[in-house]
């Protein structure tokens, strides 16, 4: 539990903070000039924080909405993400937020209609063209949803705007916002997903995929479209089965008519990423795997990230139309 | 042990004598501080001769510089500490000592979580906390003892100098700073004695304790991260590694280990290869294994 909570002060009195001082009754608060001083500080310790990260309540001024990185994955003509959170409440062990953050503390800016007011002006820019926004970049869109309560905000807003699509990529099983109200035709809970003997192993304070499995389930039947994430697709022995079981489990009571998209991707690390993440882990079996370097990225290498391609798209076909497939690839 | 006769040592005898042992740096800046201290903790004078007087204990990892009064000294000494003793990076750097404080809390020991510096309005955030030995606040780093409390915070006038730079010793989260409150508005700071001070520390000693456990969890989980094992040592004293080729066969080294923890590189059996050569045979073992990876 989230024991401390530093603040802008201009954000003491905001909505979203007087929601979390209601979640989290019991955490002190500390006054802060800016989530940088904090946030982005020297000698930090991404894994000793991460034992017990505190949160950090920020007002965001500018940058709410860009475009998605190359490799994310969804072929909608117009992509772009927003990210309300820095950091996330679980602990996967290839989670690229390690290589990319010095600090495991969470980051949540408090402003959510800020973002929604640029998400407006990109869309009145993009008329031609159906956009997607994703959340869920810089942190899971739901594992803290029960302390920010975003997730009521953001479909409020994406209810109002039918014609813009939002994805919620998660791994958690906090979805109790999205039973509480009908589904929303033009947002997507993107569930990631990985076979059960590696998940425990991997997805470190993640929910089990089987508990994953029936979240999802239980939205797809209240009529929420679902997105299926296999990304990072993960390399070891026997991997083969184990996806080929997943995806039949996933898919033994949804349907195709359920499904939004399914995507997939490699495990990628930029190089620069790579390396401080394995700072974090030189002990780790994982981080032995002999992965290949090039231009700048580090990745199984193209030999079996074609046999894992071509693997999950035969597996894939035999449930889901093929204009739902997409890969998320390396540049 | 007489540590009177370690410091006679050359300095390299120094070195692999204390400087993998110790874990816990206290940088204090009185002696009436630092006494129950280096009572709690069975540490002897380690030199009298030095800048600064150190008091170590090597079979439990404790070491104590006193520093004096004032930010400036404070870093100092932990920079003496830090390069005299060879301190390795994982140990954790702990502040504590009396201060003043803006509320009637006298003997409570107090963990600070946000420190400011007066002087230059620099501000740390030291440590992990550990709310369920004590309670936290933020502190003031000031030049001159404080008469005026009418901010709501701890005053001391050495935390922001231990903190900026000890944080680069280890981490961040591995720097630390308590404090006994000693004074505030009803009662004033002239009236402290060498005794009283002492005593102060002294009382807090359980909760001390108790920390010291805390913090052993954390140094123990980074020791274990960045320790370089004796066997991947032996080769390196043995071997001549360009700066390069010794990160990238410290890196493959560990690697391979968590691969293979029951395989050992013998200095014998690798003395006329090359650098890279080691590293090639370990990666080459690696590369092997891939078809039978296991994740666990
Ligand atoms: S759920 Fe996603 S964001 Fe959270 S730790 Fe895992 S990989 Fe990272």
């Amino acid at each position: 539990m989230i024991e401390t909570i530093y603040f802008e002060e201009e954000v003491f009195d905001h909505p979203t903070s007087l929601h979390v001082r209601k979640a989290l009754p019991r955490a002190d608060w500390f006054p802060i000039r800016s989530y940088q001083e904090l946030f982005n500080k020297r000698h930090q310790n991404f894994r000793l924080q991460k034992k017990q990260p505190e949160l950090i309540l920020a007002k965001k001024n500018s940058n709410f909405v860009l475009p998605i990185p190359a490799g994310f994955g969804m072929d909608t003509s117009r992509n772009f993400y927003f990210s309300h959170m820095y950091n996330c409440l679980y602990d996967c062990k290839y989670c690229f937020l390690q290589g990319m953050y010095n600090s495991a503390n969470f980051v949540l800016f408090v402003n959510y209609d800020d973002f929604f007011h640029s998400i407006s002006v990109i869309k009145n820019e993009n008329h031609d063209a159906s956009a997607t926004f994703f959340s869920g970049y810089d942190c899971d869109s739901l594992a803290f949803d029960k302390i920010s309560g975003f997730a009521d905000h953001a479909l409020d807003f994406f209810y109002q705007h039918p014609d813009i699509n939002l994805e919620l990529r998660t791994k958690s099983v906090a979805v109790g916002a999205l039973f509480k109200r009908e589904a929303i035709s033009n947002c997507i809970i993107a569930f990631s997903l990985s076979p059960h003997e590696i998940s425990k192993v991997l997805d470190f304070k993640a929910p089990s995929v089987a508990r994953r499995l029936n979240a999802l389930k239980n939205l797809a039947r209240h009529g929420w479209k679902i997105g299926l994430r296999f990304d990072p697709l993960i390399y070891f022995k026997g991997w083969e089965d184990q996806y080929s079981t997943l995806i039949a489990n996933i898919m033994l009571d949804l349907f195709d008519e359920n499904i939004h998209s399914v995507s997939f991707g490699p495990l990628r690390f930029p190089k620069k990423m790579y390396k401080k993440i394995v700072s974090h882990y030189p002990n780790d079996q994982f981080y032995a795997f002999p992965l290949e370097e090039k231009n700048g990225t580090v990745s199984y290498g193209s030999h079996l990230e074609i046999e894992m391609r071509c693997f999950l798209e035969r597996e894939l076909a035999k449930y889901v139309s093929e204009e739902k497939i997409f890969q998320c690839v390396l540049h | 042990m007489n540590y009177c006769n370690t410091v006679t040592m050359g300095g390299n005898e120094i070195d692999s004598l204390i400087r993998n042992r110790i874990e816990f740096c206290w940088v204090v800046a009185l002696r009436a501080e630092a006494v129950p201290i280096i009572e709690a903790f069975n540490m002897k004078i380690f030199s009298n001769d030095l800048l600064y007087p150190i008091y170590l204990n090597q079979d439990n990892g404790h070491a104590l510089i006193i520093s004096g009064v004032g930010a400036i000294k404070s870093g100092a000494a932990a920079t003496f500490l830090k390069v005299y003793l060879s301190i390795q990076n994982y140990a954790a750097w702990i502040n504590i000592g009396i201060a003043g404080y803006f509320e009637d809390a006298k003997g409570e020991l107090y963990q600070a979580i946000k420190v400011s510096y007066q002087d230059t309005g620099n501000t740390f955030f030291p440590g992990m906390r550990f709310s369920r030995i004590l309670k936290s606040e933020v502190l003031r780093t000031v030049g001159k003892p404080q008469k005026d409390f009418s901010e709501p915070a701890l005053y001391d006038m050495e935390a922001a100098g231990f903190c900026e730079i000890s944080t680069s010793f280890s981490c961040n989260e591995l720097t630390y700073v308590f404090k006994v409150v000693s004074d505030g508005p009803n009662h004033s700071s002239n009236l402290l004695t060498k005794k009283s001070v002492s005593n102060l520390i002294e009382n807090q000693l359980p909760k001390i304790f108790e920390i010291s456990d805390a913090i052993e969890k954390l140094v123990v989980v980074e020791k274990k991260r960045i320790h370089i094992p004796i066997e991947a040592q032996e080769i390196l004293k043995t071997i001549h590694f360009s700066v390069t080729n010794r990160n990238v066969f410290i890196n493959t080294y560990r690697r391979w280990k968590a691969k293979f923890p029951d395989k050992h590189l013998a200095v014998s059996e690798f003395a006329m290869y090359s650098p890279k050569q080691i590293i090639n045979h370990m990666e080459k073992q690696l590369s092997s294994e891939t078809d039978s990876w296991v994740i666990q």
